[in-house]
């Protein structure tokens, strides 16, 4: 992972030549596209372990839930963040309420309501329940914010980076290799992160039941 | 391309930060889960 990761860094910053009209700027292409898609998978997840706790009202099910929503968050905030950048270097301001930004800022208020909506309950099992149904509502949005919305709607944002509407990678070969290696290692980090994550609110868990 | 440069040694020490991090945590947590069995 460590190498691996490095090495994706180093690549990803020598070999692909600066793209003709952005430049260098193209380069933050293979981090924020790996970013935006950890956060749909994360929600995903979010949404999956929500179902499992209200078929078996397991709390070890929410944790996993609230452990993927907020790492998903954070990965939304990442792809925002850098977005934003590439935003200012490409468009001139970091934030123009392009279509792409406007979506990504309401999934993150979004799920930012779930959270408070988790802040706001005390007694645990309605928490989690409320928050599962709130977590699968939410979810569903999630398709139609990050992949219809910014093709529906006339947008600066690049659409055909990686495919194009006839599904067939634009990348070259050196590109690509570069970027599917970004979005397996950012895949297997997030893992690693959601695993660790999970692992650590479970001792909260047990330490507040000692508690108690 | 010297910003180029800056820009790779400054993820390259966000990934380094991050990664040494992680380890940390996940001995602690290996080191917790040995003394809870």
């Amino acid at each position: 992972m460590l190498v691996g990761m490095s090495v994706m860094i180093v690549f990803s910053f020598i070999t692909p030549p600066p793209q003709r009209i952005i430049g260098d700027a193209s380069r933050i292409f293979y981090y924020h596209i790996p970013q935006a898609w950890m956060c749909v998978i994360a929600f995903a997840m979010s949404m999956v372990f929500s179902i499992r706790y209200l078929k078996t009202k397991k709390l070890a099910e929410d944790d996993k839930a609230v452990v993927a929503a907020r790492l998903g968050f954070v990965f939304c905030l990442l792809a925002a963040l850098t977005g934003s950048i590439f935003a200012r270097v490409t468009w001139g301001s970091f934030w123009n309420w392009d279509p792409r930004e406007t979506s990504i800022f309401i999934l993150l208020l979004i799920y930012g309501a779930y959270f408070a909506l988790r802040g706001a309950i005390e007694v645990e099992d309605k928490r989690a329940s409320l928050a599962a149904v709130y977590s699968i509502l939410a979810f569903v949005t999630v398709p139609f914010l990050v992949f219809v919305v910014p093709r529906v709607v006339p947008s600066l944002h690049p659409s055909d980076s990686v495919i194009n509407r006839n599904l067939k990678i634009t990348m070259g070969q050196t590109e690509g290799t570069i970027f599917f290696s970004s979005l397996a290692l950012f895949t297997v980090l997030f893992l690693w992160i959601f695993t660790l994550a999970r692992k650590v609110r479970q001792f909260e868990r047990a330490r507040q039941e000692l508690e108690d | 391309m010297d910003g180029n440069y800056v820009a790779l040694g400054v993820t390259l020490a966000v990934w380094l930060g991050l990664f040494w991090f992680l380890l940390r945590l996940d001995k602690r947590i290996k080191k917790l889960e040995e003394k809870s069995k």
